[in-house]
């Protein structure tokens, strides 16, 4: 890797740092439950950026949260976040954009296996996002499911269709 | 025989598209100089400019500062050459004031309290020192401007090279970076400026180059070529227009 | 950052301003963990130190509620769950659900644990400047191997740089939906794209020439070193969290 391909890499990714926490903030109004694009950020930030590079934009969004920036979700930070009951989450992001990039990566970035890509990738955030969710407030496992993914899914399932016809449209635009 | 900064020879260059962006282009940037770069959008000025810091490579010719070939001396000719681009708001690193004037001698790796030396000076010298602990973003216009040229000037250029330094700036942010501009070159420093709008800059200019798809078509004083500026796709001063005595628009 | 969350940094010389942040975050965590076992009597006399601290940010306590809304519906939820299914001397039962004293009790001071390490997140935001945040950071990130510390900071000024410019592209881009009558489109996905597409487009333009205004700046990853200016106040606020922290854990 050239140095100045590096540095390019190096500012896409904060790029996406300061997009995926602004988007924890700013939504879109559709019907009675916004759309917030946070999640749909990492889920582009993957299939853009891929594996590697994807991970650093997380893991460094995660960290400037727990180090007391106020980036998580209303406005909020620090280490008690990630104990706290959306903490699991927040370090689903983690494994969510490493494979999600892997496979789109290793099907091709094609549409089709971006969608197949991000599909996956987010089911990840929810298998790390609701039993932490079950633990911390020991609710009931349906309950955690009830509150913490089915109110969600059809908005996942939009933001998706949505990212993959967006990442086909950027990718000759980044030229990565 | 005033001294030669940057010497260009036979400069082209292509476009990955194929596109001719340069068009065998020879001059020199001499010390003390005080250069405007006029020409129509797409005449090619910033693809011009690009190349004198390294950030375009030609393809074919030549471009040596203080007489080092670019390509093999990137960092030397980055130090000499100095380059403040059209939008401040995409070109500001730190996020203090003070940060962000402090990140070209950070890349160079001097020590802290020399930076805090140089910083500080350049600072106080453009006025900028009260709004050191500011983040850039939430200053105005002409104040994002100077504070991109302090960036600039803390790392002690021989040329500083300005792309559209006017544009998208009120009436009083224009006065406020000419003025700032104005006394660096006074003070000695070679300046160069692309710009369409060559009013407010006209009477401080010691020559003026024109271009014209990629290639320069005029280079001269400028009151030689005022008359002829139409041509080129370039808005005659007023005084011109109005056959009015020339009149500087600093008070 | 500051026109999206009410809990960003506030300037100010209180001693929580000036103490140094790699303290802060030393203190915050251990504080935060000796929080799991406390008891009643501790977790109280931390609220009202809390309080007191908070009262020197200059943050309205009531304002700051109203602020976390949400938050407080979660630790809500968080009770009442704790309360249903925690068994023990019955306080009431009906409608099959039983509630136990020590399931309120519970309940209640987990979740007024909660929201105390929330409390004390809000006070270190407003009180820790952006760039101070960063260079800890990159002081924390040294010791661990395969992490490119230096990087990583230039990254998390980059990002605090680039948040004010996609806010301000993002309304732009709303705005220009608007006038094209954009809130007519019910096709959800539509709507999305025709958001978020224009917005990446835009910010990967201006990331684009920031590219170009780093190299030109000479950016390295070898770069100078940050300072930290401690208050000297710090070794008293170190023994001082030990001790809470073992009044924490012991009350
Ligand atoms: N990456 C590129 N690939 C192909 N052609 C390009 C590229 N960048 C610029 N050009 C073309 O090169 C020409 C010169 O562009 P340049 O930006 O140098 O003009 P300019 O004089 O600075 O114009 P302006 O006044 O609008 O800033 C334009 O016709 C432009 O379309
Ligand atoms: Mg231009």
């Amino acid at each position: 890797m050239t140095s100045s391909t590096e540095l390019k890499m190096t500012v896409y990714s904060s790029l996406f740092v300061a997009l995926i926490a602004i988007g924890a903030f700013i939504s879109i109004p559709i019907g009675p439950v916004p759309i917030v694009l946070q999640n749909m950020f990492v889920l582009l930030a993957s299939i853009i950026l891929g594996p590697l590079w994807g991970l650093a934009s997380v893991a460094v969004y995660l960290v400037i949260g727990l180090a007391g920036l106020p980036v998580f979700a209303g406005g909020t930070s620090g280490i008690g976040k990630l104990f706290g009951p959306t903490g699991g989450y927040l370090l689903g992001y983690l494994p969510c954009v490493f494979i999600t990039a892997s496979i789109s990566k290793g099907l091709g970035k094609k549409m089709s296996s971006d969608i197949i890509a991000m599909l996956i990738g987010s089911l990840i955030v929810y298998a790390a996002g609701v039993p932490w969710l079950k633990v911390v407030t020991s609710m009931t496992f349906q309950k955690a499911l009830a509150v913490g993914m089915v109110p969600f899914l059809i908005g996942d399932a939009l933001k998706i269709l949505a990212a993959a016809f967006i990442a086909k449209t950027l990718r000759p635009v980044v030229k990565l | 025989m005033p001294k030669a900064i940057i010497d260009i020879k036979d400069l082209s260059f292509i476009f990955d598209d194929g596109f001719r962006g340069l068009n065998h282009i020879s001059l020199s940037i001499n010390q003390g100089e005080f250069i405007i770069l006029a020409g129509k959008n797409g005449s090619g000025k910033t693809t011009f400019l690009r190349h004198l810091n390294g950030l375009l490579m030609p393809t074919s010719g030549t471009i040596r500062v203080n007489g080092l070939e670019i390509s093999k001396h990137l960092i030397e000719t980055r130090k000499t050459v100095g380059m403040v681009f059209q939008d401040p708001d995409t070109q500001m690193v730190g996020d203090t004031v003070f940060d962000e004037v402090a990140f070209g001698p950070e890349n160079l790796k001097i020590t802290r309290a020399r930076i805090k030396e140089i910083v500080t000076k350049v600072l106080e010298t453009l006025n900028l020192f009260h709004l050191k602990d500011r983040n850039p973003s939430t200053l105005s216009g002409g104040e994002k401007r100077k504070v991109a040229i302090a960036g600039i000037l803390v790392m002690d250029p021989q040329v500083i090279v300005f792309d559209e330094p006017f544009s998208n700036l009120d009436y009083p942010g224009i006065l406020q970076v000419l003025a700032t501009i104005m006394d660096l070159h006074r003070a000695g420093q070679t300046v160069m400026i692309a710009t369409h709008d060559i009013e407010p800059v006209i009477f401080e200019a010691t020559r003026m180059i024109i271009m014209e798809k990629g290639s320069v078509k005029e280079d001269d004083v400028p009151l030689n070529l005022v008359g002829r500026l139409e041509s080129y796709g370039v808005r005659e001063p007023c005084f011109s227009k109005f056959g009015l005595e020339p009149q500087s628009w600093q008070k | 950052m500051a026109e999206i969350t009410p809990f960003t940094y506030r300037p100010g010389d209180s001693i929580l301003h000036l103490l140094d942040t790699r303290l802060k975050f030393f203190i915050i965590s251990l504080v935060n963990i000796s929080m799991l076992p406390a008891g009643f009597i501790s977790t109280g006399f931390y609220f009202f130190m809390l309080l007191f601290f908070f009262k020197k940010t200059g943050l309205r306590f009531f304002s700051m509620l109203s602020n976390m809304k949400f938050f407080l519906i979660l630790l809500v939820f968080v009770f009442l769950a704790r309360a249903f299914t925690i068994t023990g001397d019955t306080v009431f039962s009906s409608f099959g659900v039983t509630v136990s004293n020590q399931g309120l009790a519970e309940g209640g001071m987990v979740a007024f644990k909660f929201f105390l390490i929330m409390l004390t997140g809000i006070i270190f935001s407003a009180t820790t400047k952006p760039s101070s945040v960063k260079t800890a950071v990159q002081w924390f990130l040294k010791p661990v191997p395969f992490v490119p510390e230096k990087r990583v900071a230039v990254m998390i000024s980059l990002a605090l740089c680039f948040m004010p410019v996609i806010l301000r592209q993002a309304k732009e881009v709303s705005d220009a939906q608007k006038a094209r009558c954009a809130h007519l489109q019910k096709n959800p996905i539509r709507k999305t794209i025709g958001i978020v597409l224009p917005l990446l487009k835009k910010t990967f333009l201006s990331a684009d020439n920031l590219i170009l205004a780093m190299e030109s700046r000479c950016y390295s990853d070898d770069r100078t070193d940050p300072e930290f200016n401690p208050s000297g106040k710090e070794r008293g606020f170190f023994f001082g969290s030990i001790a809470v922290s073992i009044c924490l854990i012991l009350f």
